[in-house]
Formats: C-alpha cells, sequence, structure tokens
C-alpha cells in the first residue's frame, strides 16, 4: 500500500544561511497519528510549513497518495487537502464559532452570508468528529481548548485529509488534552491522518501510531508506539542521556519570607484576575501555581514584579512591604522575575547581551559609578554569566535579539538569578525551551532554592510544576481552590480537576498548606 | 552583527539609496532642462563651486546635524516628540533678544545667548514630556501644536520688541560684531556654530553611550515592558530625554540667528529646515557618530539643488524628489514604535508569527 504522505529529501536553507532540514525523510501511512519530536531547531516547524506551503524547500519532493504536488502556497495545500493548526490561533474574535469556520469559504444566499445554513453544517461537523463546541458562541467568550476546536474545525470544514497540530497540547489543562485525545482518535477512525507536532513525550507515546524524531536539521529515527520509551526518544533527540529530575528541598523548618494577605488584583478589563488571595512563602521552599491560561496567575506574577497595580492586600518581602513600590525597590528588597515572556518582558532585543545582563544592576557600584558606565566591569559580569549558564553565544557584544529561545532564556535566568534573590517569580522557565536547556534550568532553580530563595513557580507544563514543587497551589478563576502541603502523591489528574473548576477543597484542608 | 559589518552594510545602503536618488534626479533634469548637462553640472557640483558656496554647505551641515542630533535623542527613546522647530524658534528669539542687549556688546553674548537659548528649548521639550507623563498626551500631536505656538510667539515678540521699524517688521537690527560667532574662515558662514554641533554631538554620544542614563534612555527604546520590568523609571527617561533634545534644538536656534549667516533675527528664518533633522536621524539609525557624515551628504545634496534653483531652469524643488527616495529607500526598514503593537493587535498572519518548535 502507497504511504499517504511521503516527503523525500525535502533540504530548506533559509536565506540567512540556517540549514534547518538536511536531506529529510518523512513517510506517514493512511489514517494514522503521526507525531515528530525534536529540540527547538531541529527543524520540525520548517518541515511542517513546507508540508502546508508556507515555505518552499530548495530540494525534494512530496508525493501524495504517490502522486509528486507541488505546494507553492497553503491555499495549494488546502486545495491539496492538507490543513494546520498553528499554536497561535488565527481567529476573528468577535465571529461567532460558525462565522470563523466558513470565513472565506462562506454558504451564500444570493450575496448574503446564509448563516443558518453555515450553523448547521459546522454543527453537524462538530457532531460527527466529537468536537463538541456552542457554534453560535463569539470565539472570544471561549476558553483556549474550545478555540482550538475551533481551528481543527476550520481545517475539517475545507475537508482537510491530513491535519498537520502544532504544539497542541501546549496551552491545554489534562482534561482537555484528553478531550483533545479523543477528537484526534474519533478523526483518524473515520480516515483522516494527523501529523502531530509535540515534545511532552509521555502524551507524544499515548496517542501516536508512529513516532519520527528529529534533530538538528537531520531525521533521526522513526519509532512504532510498541517500541517508543521515554528515555529513549529524549537519547534521540538530544544525542545523549537526559535526567530530567531535581532534588526535592531538604525537610526541616523554613522561615517565611514573603506573606501575601488578601491580595486582589484587576485585569485589563477591570474585572477581578485574583481576588483575596492570602498565602505565605518560605525561605528554601518552590511554592507551584497550577492553573488554566487565564486564571489569574498572569495577574498575579505582574503584580508582584511591580508591573500591575494591586488593587487591595498586600505583599511584604523580608519584613518589607512592597505592595505599591517601584519595580526597582522592589529588586532592592530582594525581588527577581523570570517573566512568562522573555521577549516582550524579559529582554531588549535590540541591546547586546552585556547590556541585558546588567539592566536590573544600573544602581550597583560595581558597574556605575557617578552615573557613568564601567564598561569593563559591565563586559566581565557578562562574560562570567555566559560561561556560568553555558549560553551559546559569539560574545557579550552580541544583540540578545539574536540568540536561539533557549540561550535568551539562560541569559534572563541568569540574570535573575545573578542577585541571589530573596523571592523569585518564576513563570513558564522552559516553555518553547529544548531538553538540555530544560535540564539546566531546571537544576539552576533547585540550587537558588537550596541557597535559601523563596521561589513561585507557575508553568503550562504541569510535569514541570509536579517536578520543582514543594508546595502546589491550584487557580481557578482568581481564587485558590487547593493547595498541597506536599507534591510527591500529586497527580496531573487530581490537579485537573481543580483546575478545570469541577472540584474544590474544604477551607480547613487548604488553610494548612497556604501557610 | 559586529559593529565593522554594521556599519559597512549601512554605509553600503546609504550611498546605494544616494545613487538611486541622483539617478532619479538626473530623469528629472532630463526632462525638465533645456540645457540639461549643465544644470546636472551645477547640481553635482555647484556647492564646491566658491568658497561661499563650500561655507554655505557646511554651515547648513552643522545645522542638519544638530536637527538630527535633536531627533535622534527622542527616537532613541522610542518617543516621538516632532518639537524642534519650536524649540529653535525659542532658542533664537531668547538668543535675538539677548544679542540686542546692552549683553550684545561683549561677548559673554555668545555663551550667554546658546545657554539661555539650550534652557528655552529644554522647557519647550519638557512640556510635552511632562504631558504625556503625567496626562498620557500623545507627545506628536502636543509637540506639533507647540511649534505653532513657538512660531507664533517668536513672530509677537519679534513685531513687538525686536524688529527695526526699517525692515518692515520682519527683522531685527544686524546684531552687535560681538554678539555674531566668529567665522573661521573669512567672507563664508563657516562659524563657531560648526564646532558647537560638533561638540553637542560628541556629548549626545558620551550621554548615550558611556553613562548609566544613557543606557537606560536605549534600553527604554528598545523595550519599554523590558525597561518597566528591570526597574528603570521610564517616565524620568521619557521626560529627561524630550528635555535634552529641546536643549539641542533651541542650540540650534542660537547658531540660526547669532550664526554668520544672520546675525539677526528674521522672522522664519529656520526656513522648515529642522523637520530635515528627522530624515538625519533616519539615515544615521539615530546614531550619533553617523549624524555629521549624514548631514554633510544631504547638506550637499541640498546645497546643489538651492544653487540648480537659483542658477539654472529646473526648480530646486527637485530636493524634494531627491529627498523622497533617499527616505523611502534608507528608511523602509525603519520600525515605528507603532508597528509591533499594530501586528498583535492585527494578530499577525498565522504563519508569519508560528513559533519554531
Amino acid at each position: 500500500m502507497t504511504p499517504f504522505l511521503e516527503a523525500i529529501g525535502i533540504d530548506k536553507t533559509y536565506p540567512g544561511g540556517v540549514h534547518a532540514n538536511k536531506s529529510v525523510d518523512l513517510t506517514v501511512s493512511h489514517s494514522e497519528v503521526h507525531a515528530i519530536v525534536g529540540e527547538n531547531g531541529a527543524g520540525k516547524s520548517t518541515l511542517m510549513k513546507i508540508l502546508f506551503g508556507v515555505e518552499q524547500p530548495n530540494a525534494g519532493e512530496i508525493r501524495l497518495d504517490g502522486t509528486p504536488i507541488h505546494l507553492p502556497s497553503p491555499r495549494a495545500a488546502i486545495a491539496a487537502g492538507i490543513g494546520m493548526v498553528f499554536q497561535h490561533f488565527s481567529l476573528v474574535p468577535s465571529f461567532t464559532v460558525a462565522e470563523n469556520v466558513v470565513l472565506g469559504v462562506e454558504p451564500r444566499s444570493g450575496l448574503r452570508l446564509d448563516r443558518k445554513r453555515a450553523a448547521e453544517t459546522v454543527q453537524a461537523l462538530a457532531d460527527r468528529f466529537r468536537l463538541p463546541v456552542d457554534v453560535e458562541a463569539p470565539v472570544e467568550r471561549l476558553p483556549v481548548g474550545q478555540q482550538q476546536r475551533v481551528e481543527i474545525l476550520k481545517a475539517l470544514y475545507r475537508d482537510a485529509k491530513l491535519l498537520i497540530l502544532d504544539e497542541p497540547t501546549a496551552v491545554l489543562a489534562p482534561q482537555e488534552v484528553v478531550e483533545l485525545f479523543a477528537a484526534i482518535r474519533s478523526l483518524t477512525e473515520q480516515g483522516r491522518t494527523i501529523l502531530f507536532i509535540a515534545h511532552k513525550l509521555p502524551e507524544v507515546i499515548e496517542i501516536s501510531d508512529t513516532i519520527s524524531v528529529m534533530r538538528a536539521g537531520h531525521m533521526v529515527g522513526r519509532v512504532p508506539k510498541a517500541e517508543a520509551t521515554e528515555a529513549g526518544l529524549a537519547r534521540m533527540m538530544v544525542g545523549r542521556d537526559v535526567a530530567l529530575k531535581v532534588t526535592r528541598a531538604k525537610p526541616g523548618e523554613r522561615k517565611h519570607l514573603c506573606r501575601i494577605s488578601g491580595l486582589t488584583i484587576k485585569n485589563d478589563r477591570g474585572l477581578d484576575a485574583i481576588s483575596g488571595m492570602d498565602i505565605v512563602l518560605r525561605a528554601g521552599e518552590i511554592v507551584g501555581i497550577a492553573a488554566v491560561e487565564g486564571n489569574g496567575q498572569s495577574e498575579l506574577f505582574d503584580a508582584i514584579g511591580g508591573l500591575r497595580p494591586v488593587e487591595t492586600g498586600s505583599v511584604e518581602l523580608g519584613g518589607i512591604d512592597i505592595t505599591a513600590v517601584p519595580v526597582d525597590q522592589r529588586r532592592d528588597a530582594g525581588m527577581a522575575h523570570i517573566p512568562e515572556d522573555r521577549i516582550a518582558t524579559g529582554s531588549a532585543g535590540g541591546a547586546t547581551v552585556a547590556e541585558n545582563f546588567v539592566a536590573t544592576e544600573l544602581e550597583d557600584e560595581r558597574f556605575v559609578r557617578h552615573g557613568l558606565l564601567d564598561l569593563g566591569a559591565i563586559r566581565a559580569h557578562a562574560v562570567e554569566l555566559i560561561d556560568h549558564f553555558s549560553v551559546r553565544v559569539n560574545g557579550p557584544d552580541a544583540a540578545i535579539g539574536t540568540l536561539s529561545g533557549g540561550n535568551m532564556q539562560k541569559v534572563v535566568v541568569a540574570r535573575e538569578l545573578s542577585s541571589n534573590p530573596k523571592l523569585l517569580l518564576v513563570s513558564h522557565p522552559t516553555r518553547g525551551v529544548d531538553l538540555g536547556a530544560t535540564e539546566f534550568i531546571w537544576q539552576r532553580l533547585a540550587v537558588a532554592r537550596d541557597a535559601g530563595s523563596a521561589i513561585l513557580l507557575t508553568s503550562a507544563d504541569l510535569s514541570e510544576l509536579l517536578s520543582l514543587s514543594d508546595r502546589m497551589i491550584v487557580l481557578y478563576r482568581g481564587r485558590i481552590v487547593a493547595a498541597f502541603a506536599d507534591t510527591t502523591e500529586l497527580t496531573p489528574e487530581t490537579l485537573g480537576s481543580y483546575m478545570l473548576g469541577f472540584a474544590e477543597q474544604p477551607e480547613n484542608e487548604r488553610r494548612a498548606a497556604l501557610s | 552583527m559586529t559593529n565593522g559589518k554594521l556599519i559597512f552594510d549601512e554605509t553600503r545602503r546609504i550611498l546605494f539609496a544616494a545613487a538611486v536618488a541622483l539617478l532619479m534626479a538626473l530623469v528629472i533634469i532630463f526632462i525638465a532642462s533645456k540645457t540639461p548637462f549643465e544644470t546636472f553640472n551645477t547640481f553635482i557640483a555647484g556647492p564646491l563651486s566658491s568658497k561661499r558656496t563650500i561655507g554655505n554647505w557646511i554651515d547648513d551641515s552643522a545645522k542638519l546635524a544638530l536637527a538630527g542630533l535633536a531627533f535622534s535623542l527622542v527616537f532613541q527613546a522610542r518617543q516621538f516628540a516632532l518639537g524642534v522647530q519650536g524649540q529653535v524658534y525659542a532658542g533664537g528669539t531668547i538668543a535675538a533678544a539677548i544679542a540686542l542687549s546692552p549683553l550684545g556688546m561683549s561677548w559673554v553674548s555668545i555663551p550667554l545667548g546658546a545657554l539661555a537659548a539650550m534652557l528655552a528649548g529644554a522647557f519647550l521639550g519638557f512640556i510635552p514630556g511632562y504631558a504625556k507623563a503625567k496626562l498620557n498626551a500623545n507627545e506628536i500631536v502636543s509637540s506639533l501644536m507647540l511649534n505653532y505656538i513657538a512660531y507664533d510667539v517668536a513672530n509677537l515678540i519679534l513685531r513687538l520688541y525686536l524688529a527695526s521699524p526699517k525692515s518692515g517688521l520682519t527683522a531685527s537690527e544686524g546684531f552687535p560684531r560681538s554678539a555674531v560667532y566668529p567665522a573661521f574662515v573669512q567672507h563664508t558662514r563657516i562659524d563657531l556654530g560648526v564646532i558647537l554641533a560638533l561638540g553637542s554631538v560628541a556629548i549626545v554620544w558620551f550621554l548615550l553611550y558611556r553613562t548609566a542614563w544613557g543606557l537606560r534612555l536605549r534600553l527604554t527604546g528598545h523595550n519599554a515592558r523590558f525597561a518597566a520590568y528591570s526597574g528603570i523609571r521610564s517616565n524620568f527617561i521619557m521626560v529627561s530625554a524630550m528635555t535634552a533634545s529641546g536643549a539641542i534644538g533651541g542650540l540650534l536656534g542660537a547658531l540660526y540667528v547669532q550664526g554668520q549667516g544672520f546675525g539677526k533675527i528674521v522672522v522664519g528664518f529656520e526656513g522648515g529646515l529642522s523637520f530635515e533633522g528627522i530624515l538625519i536621524a533616519i539615515v544615521a539609525r539615530n546614531r550619533p557618530l553617523a549624524i555629521p557624515f549624514v548631514a554633510l551628504g544631504y547638506g550637499y545634496l541640498r546645497q546643489g539643488a538651492a544653487l540648480m534653483g537659483y542658477r539654472t531652469d529646473v526648480p530646486a524643488e527637485v530636493i524634494g524628489i531627491v529627498q523622497g527616495i533617499v527616505i523611502l529607500l534608507v528608511a523602509s526598514s525603519f520600525t515605528l514604535p507603532g508597528r509591533a503593537f499594530l501586528n498583535r493587535i492585527m494578530g499577525g498572519s498565522a504563519a508569519a508569527r508560528a513559533p519554531s518548535t
């Protein structure tokens, strides 16, 4: 039987000289879930963009059902029955689900959009592929998981036989992942083929029939589900053994370092993002916050970091009230912050690596005296941190915007840890960071904790939270709905039911774990 | 990218742009002129035709450099204050008032005039900055409006107090010799202003690249959210950048009225040159050390076009076309601060934003 999709000898060099795909072969069978895994920069995205017609290969051939096809544009790919769901959705927020799905190929009555028929068609599609969604609801009111369904429906409405999903689980809560996987199975049962880009290996092994592994532009292996193990795949991806394990905090009496009481924060729309939060953070522990995106964790970190005003309540760090003081005074009090978005918040893209390192230290006598920069000291500081954190960069004078995601994140982590913070805010520390760098960043966080920092951590990756956290809380709609003083027995499923608001811990149980 | 390569790439780009612009100018001259070769010769070689024209070129370039410097300072902080013109009129008026006062009989009027002009300009620069910090007023609008106010107030003061009746109230008497910048080359406009302009370039470079204030300013310009996150008081940086830029604009005003070019104050003395500073700043990518070179190159084209307007049958407006082409070619990759924001709210194209895995 001819394979459904074949890519043979795909080679792609970007104009900048990056050789992203080196003679890559990919074979996808009919009605299978085929995962492609690999580190950042392994070339997965490039390959997918080529299959969807966004990028043109320099060499190689793509065959669909044995026939060579040419894909000069996404339009051509859609016509050939290939659909793609990107990590960042392209939906019109104010339009309804049905309108979004049919946009561009609308059913018409005369010149007007036939709303009724659109809604019916989309509803039928949703029922058929087990993608339940309210077709009349405006997309902006839907949670992320449902928006993703809308994207999938969009591709199916255009009759995609092959559906490419780019890291679909990155934005989802555990229960939503379960639902997505159910939908994926129903899709393959009905003859559709799924290409699934991912980096969370347990999920990959669970859902895929076949797994292809890429490393540094090469296709390094093709593993059937039966033979796949996490350790084996990780070794193929990185090229060496990876130990994603951190030691736990040593038990013992720890002093209170940071007290958050009655904290209420408004979001951009003026609604309560966090309401009446109380928690005490102690030296030498990592407190993990589990929450589905948009449940107040971003606002909480921004507010403690000084980037968003606090409505009521207080934050006290080492005996100093930092509720309403400017960021520089918070940092003086011992706060540091690894923000969720290293590009938008954590760095100044056009500035050099050295300037990015010193940006938070401009009051420090080591680097600035009488308002004048000590360029030598700044440079030496940068060289030292680059060396300590094995940042791959041409030197301290390179613009930070030219670094890869993992290396840029290392710069941010290095800068924030170099001040030996009392309180460290950490958001999504390894989002979009490859396995090698993830391992490194985890260890550094554990070292900072053992040195006596209180770390407040949030991540969309529950396995990361469970691996690092000594204590955990769950936020749902801005409130703490569960708290766990011990995380060793915790499972993603337990957390998930709290994260989605299905359950709420009794008040007294929570109290005990919050102080 | 290394600095050397950056400078090389930029220089190549600018020279390419200039070449294309010149080619277009040539085409236009061929269409418009009965004697195209002589006309083109005037355009290209005119500025070097006499000691006087060379002087005019150098003097214009110094003024263009100061205007460019004023703009580049606020642009580096990603503030789009466009108030240099108003600052020039404010500075020029104060300097003229000092030069025409009894103080004008002493050399003191030169440093005092420059200082007072800088203060006046700084004050005008401060207003839109403060309004933005405190009232969230858009600095583009407020600075442009201030230009009108400054221009009309300057005219009012000129007519009420400074103008000589002989001039039909459009100009003052000539300043005393002691209040006019000494010329370095006799019978040219090459005067103290050139030194002041070069000195300002050096000072701004030092402030931007060797002081903590400059680093804060540049970091704020690169990414304001990052600056806030790092603990930089961006409001202070914003207001101080606009104020410092205003001081440079004010100094340019003193350069005008006290320089060899005028030696008196005249209605509309600035002649719209200030806004050409935007072009200088953009082409120089807001780098202070690049500004004198860009100003010299652009000043040359400008002078050539002016001479062509006087001496041939092609109007000087050709410079407008040359200017437009240079801006288009050099600045096409210049990022306005709104672009990233626009991309974000428009969602961008999904493909362009698809993250790498």
